[in-house]
């Protein structure tokens, strides 16, 4: 055995929170019941739900709902799967592989940022599964469209994870975390417009709605697959750069406390 | 040179009604072999746990190579490693890739997806550990197939990667077979031999602890004892029976509970 040098902070920060998005997927890949799972979920949700949500709500509305709904249930996939995902560190908790990473000499914001982002892996099988479904139901997105998305979903599920860890932060088992999830993403799923239009929405309603990452993390997406249609004002709320400002600071906030609170219920028992 | 310190530290769970580690206070010398004993619930997991900075500490103050584990805890944790009484292994990887993970997040070498895209260095290291503790051909089968005795050779790889200054053993040995934890001791005697490692071990094992440089027993949250074995077996009234034996550090171990008992249902 060698003696090992000690290496830079930033490295070792940079390299636990590469080590963790991989070992996310790691664990994916070795789980294929969760893999389906991820697939099965869109056509519960975009099949069952969408299709008859599309059947029932799609007149009078000025716009292709197919297309909106489309857009909600991929942004709405996102934020549910990155939150199971992030859930799990109840798991590594009660397994006491959390210990490993604990007592590692690393900052916990990377432990938790690489939680995120490694929950990101399943997050985007579960929009590509929603993609897929919407296809079957003559609903598409264009390839620049589609990779749009794709380039948002980094941010999409920071926010959904920084969200997530506000709760699962403070929680110690799996039962309690599922709850949590459920807490965190249906609200969302009603409330942010993901799958009901909300520009009409006032009172506490729309109160709720703006508190909520997701009204943003979609809005924004709307903004860029809309731009240049006559749709684009009867569906698009705000600015992007007010979209991208609001999730970006609702992300730090909810990081920070999130992750202090994590850290917090780990040490002071 | 003291590489840890402890004075008066004392830990109170939340709604405890008493502490757990009730005014402790030790140090341990540079390489030292030190062993830190106690029956089950004496304070030892909550001693070593305020050491590695995984729990807060009541009140008292605790230094690691000079740095206090409240104030600087990251700087603490890169002096230390441990193998813990519950094992921290990820069950759905395997046992090199429970290495590679661990390799990563103390930054000794960037993560990459196989272990056949690592660097030379990282393959030899391992398989040279995996040789010396014996898992060489379990090395890359998942966890959950492994016996106990298996995942805790793993632990003890994965403690050593990354050559800490002070190693926290706690009761290593537990479900080792008596081949397996000669094997564990040669081999972490070897370490210490070569880096100057620093033991803390704790064990229910006595006769491990028969060569450490200092034993400190804890019992009910206090220290009983603190000094070289050969101290602790002079203290005790010991009547060994056939006489030509001399008292082991488990007969004055045992006799030092009773002591304390007795002292504290007088009390």
């Amino acid at each position: 055995m060698e003696m090992t040098r000690r290496p830079s902070r930033f490295f070792r920060e940079v390299s636990t929170i590469w080590a963790i998005i991989c070992r996310e997927i790691s664990v994916a890949f070795k789980s294929p019941s969760t893999l389906a799972m991820s697939l099965v979920m869109p056509i519960v949700m975009m099949g069952m739900v969408g299709g008859n949500l599309t059947q029932n709500m799609a007149g009078g509305l000025g716009f292709d709902f197919g297309l909106f709904m489309l857009i909600g249930m991929m942004v709405n996939m996102l934020f549910m799967a990155t939150s199971q995902g992030v859930a799990t560190l109840v798991d590594d908790h009660e397994d006491n592989f959390s210990e490993e990473m604990l007592i590692a000499p690393v900052s916990r914001y990377s432990i938790v940022v690489g939680k995120i982002l490694g929950s990101m892996f399943s997050a985007v099988v579960t929009m590509l599964g929603t993609l897929i479904v919407g296809a079957f139901m003559g609903i598409t997105l264009s390839v620049p469209q589609f990779l749009a998305i794709l380039a948002l979903s980094p941010l999409i599920c920071l926010s959904a994870g920084a969200l997530a860890m506000l709760f699962i932060g403070l929680i110690k088992n799996r039962k309690a975390a599922n709850i949590a999830v459920m807490l965190i993403t249906m609200p969302q799923m009603f409330l942010s417009g993901a799958i009901i239009p909300i520009t009409s929405s006032s009172g506490i309603l729309m109160v709720i709605s703006r508190i909520l990452p997701m009204t943003y993390s979609l809005d924004l997406v709307r903004s860029v697959i809309y731009a240049g249609t006559a749709e684009y004002s009867s569906i698009v709320m705000f600015n992007p750069a007010v979209s991208v400002a609001a999730t970006v600071a609702i992300t730090v906030v909810f990081l920070l406390a999130g992750t202090f609170f994590y850290a917090r219920s780990e040490k002071n028992r | 040179m003291k590489v840890i310190e402890v004075n008066n530290l004392v830990k109170q769970y939340n709604g405890a009604k008493s502490p757990s580690v009730d005014g402790v206070s030790f140090s341990v010398e540079q390489g030292e072999f030190f062993a830190f004993l106690g029956p089950n619930g004496a304070g030892k997991t909550t001693t070593i746990s305020i050491l590695t900075t995984t729990l807060s500490k009541t009140s008292g103050e605790v230094t690691i190579a000079g740095l206090d584990v409240a104030k600087d805890a990251r700087r603490v944790r890169e002096h230390i490693g441990i193998i813990s009484q519950k094992p921290s292994l990820d069950k759905s990887l395997t046992a090199e890739e429970n290495i590679r993970f661990h390799a990563a997040l103390y930054g000794l070498y960037g993560y990459r997806p196989s272990f056949k895209l690592m660097p030379k260095a990282y393959k030899e290291q391992v398989t040279q550990l995996a040789e010396i503790v014996g898992i060489s051909d379990a090395l890359f089968k998942p966890i959950k197939k492994q016996s106990g005795g298996m995942q805790r050779k793993l632990e003890i790889i994965r403690s050593l990667i990354h050559t800490p200054e002070v190693l926290f053993l706690d009761e290593p040995t537990q479900g080792l077979d008596a081949v397996s934890r000669r094997m564990l001791w040669d081999y972490i005697n070897t370490v210490r031999k070569t880096y100057g490692t620093t033991i803390f071990l704790t064990t229910h094992y006595i006769d491990e602890a028969e060569n450490v440089d200092k034993v400190c027993l804890i019992n009910h949250g206090k220290i009983a004892f603190n000094g070289s074995p050969e101290e602790m077996k002079r203290q005790i009234a010991f009547d060994p029976t056939p006489r030509v034996c001399l008292p082991s550090l488990e007969d004055a171990y045992i006799e030092f509970l009773q002591l304390d008992k007795t002292t504290m249902e007088v009390a």
